[in-house]
């Protein structure tokens, strides 16, 4: 179709070469290529320690599917395998992922146009590293709904299908620590913090949010792998909040 | 494991991380924001990865660890350095892995 109207006229309007969007789509899959790559691993990760516990291929993968919640996945596991009832599981669960709060409120005036379902789509989607991605990208001016519902897209499949691969090759794959899947999500984040950091102003707050998340524990005398996620969700206010208030425009 | 735990667990996790997901966005989206919190709102991704960056290099396994001897921090620090001079998010990543395996299971960091 393009070809037809480039090889029609000379004096096409503007918006002939603007992308379509299955070209914007295709962009999004291709941002959240290593994404994927990540959460392969990781996912195969999740798969083995599932099965280690109870969950069979098919619960592994419906769950992976489903809840697409990384940390709070694993840290449910960890609850159920320590014995505990369901309700302590969710609520786990549910605190380890409340910085989706705060994600979903950053994403909010920039799905202003949405309708509801593709915004459900979005939410559903919606990990540290698709916001990530799809802030940046947003950005640089070029982020669209249909980018970012293939960054989703792509990251969901690497997701679910490291699970299910995980799970279903639990037997020969021993400890997946081997293969740095412990890593993978710190490279990931210091990846995007890189990115993000940009400005001087940025580094600056992304360095107190930080220093924040280290300091809160040892005031609190709190179990770090318990609070981890509200310290996290913490710091970000705090470090952001010191942002306006430091840098009045 | 009981079947019916697990089935559960897997249903309540699904609402849930939707829910938390989902609802700030339909709603924000839908009023006004003052400047001021627009600005904060701009602030949040950077501080988000700011502290999960410190929290996984700087404290893995629950220890803080600022020293060469902490293989997650070496290895965030080429990551770093990969992403700042090649723009590549999956080079980096995939540098930042491949460091992380080797300082640990060659070097037996």
């Amino acid at each position: 179709m393009r070809s037809v109207s480039e090889s029609a006229s000379h004096n096409q309007t503007v918006t002939d070469t603007r992308p379509t969007r299955r070209s914007r789509f295709a962009r999004g899959l291709r941002l959240g290529l290593p994404i994927f790559l990540g959460y392969m691993p990781v996912g195969m990760a999740f798969g083995v320690i599932a099965t280690s516990i109870g969950f069979s291929i098919a619960q592994a993968g419906i769950c992976s599917a489903t809840a697409l919640a990384g940390a709070g996945q694993f840290i449910a596991l960890g609850v159920l395998k320590a014995g505990e009832g369901v309700i302590a599981v969710l609520v786990a669960t549910t605190v380890v992922n409340l910085r989706y709060v705060l994600f979903g409120a950053t994403l909010s005036p920039h799905v202003r146009g949405m309708h509801l379902p593709a915004q459900a789509l979005l939410a559903f989607t919606l990990t540290d590293e698709t916001f990530a991605v799809n802030m940046n990208d947003r950005r640089q001016g070029l982020s669209t709904g249909a980018s970012m519902a293939g960054v989703g897209a792509i990251a969901w499949s690497g997701w679910v299908g490291g699970t299910v691969v995980g799970a279903a090759t639990a037997a020969w794959i021993g400890d997946p620590r081997a293969w740095g899947v412990d890593f993978a999500m710190a490279a990931m984040f210091t990846a995007l913090l890189v990115a993000m950091a940009e400005t001087r102003r940025h580094l600056l707050i992304g360095a107190v949010a930080g220093a924040t998340v280290l300091a809160l524990p040892e005031l609190a005398r709190l179990d770090v792998r318990i609070g981890s996620s509200w310290f996290v969700v913490i710091a970000a206010v705090a470090a952001a909040t010191l942002g306006v208030l430091a840098f009045d425009e | 494991m009981n079947d019916a735990v697990i089935w559960t667990v897997i249903a309540g996790m699904a609402i849930l991380n939707f829910a938390v997901r989902f609802v700030p966005i339909a709603v924000v989206s839908r009023v006004n924001l003052p400047g001021p919190v627009l600005r904060w709102l701009s602030y949040i991704p950077v501080s988000v990865m700011g502290a999960l960056v410190a929290s996984e290099v700087l404290r893995p396994g629950g220890q803080i660890d600022i020293s060469p001897a902490n293989p997650s921090l070496l290895a965030a620090v080429l990551t770093a350095f990969v992403y700042r001079f090649t723009r590549s998010f999956l080079g980096a990543t995939v540098a930042g892995m491949a460091t992380f395996v080797f300082l640990r299971s060659v070097l037996g960091m």
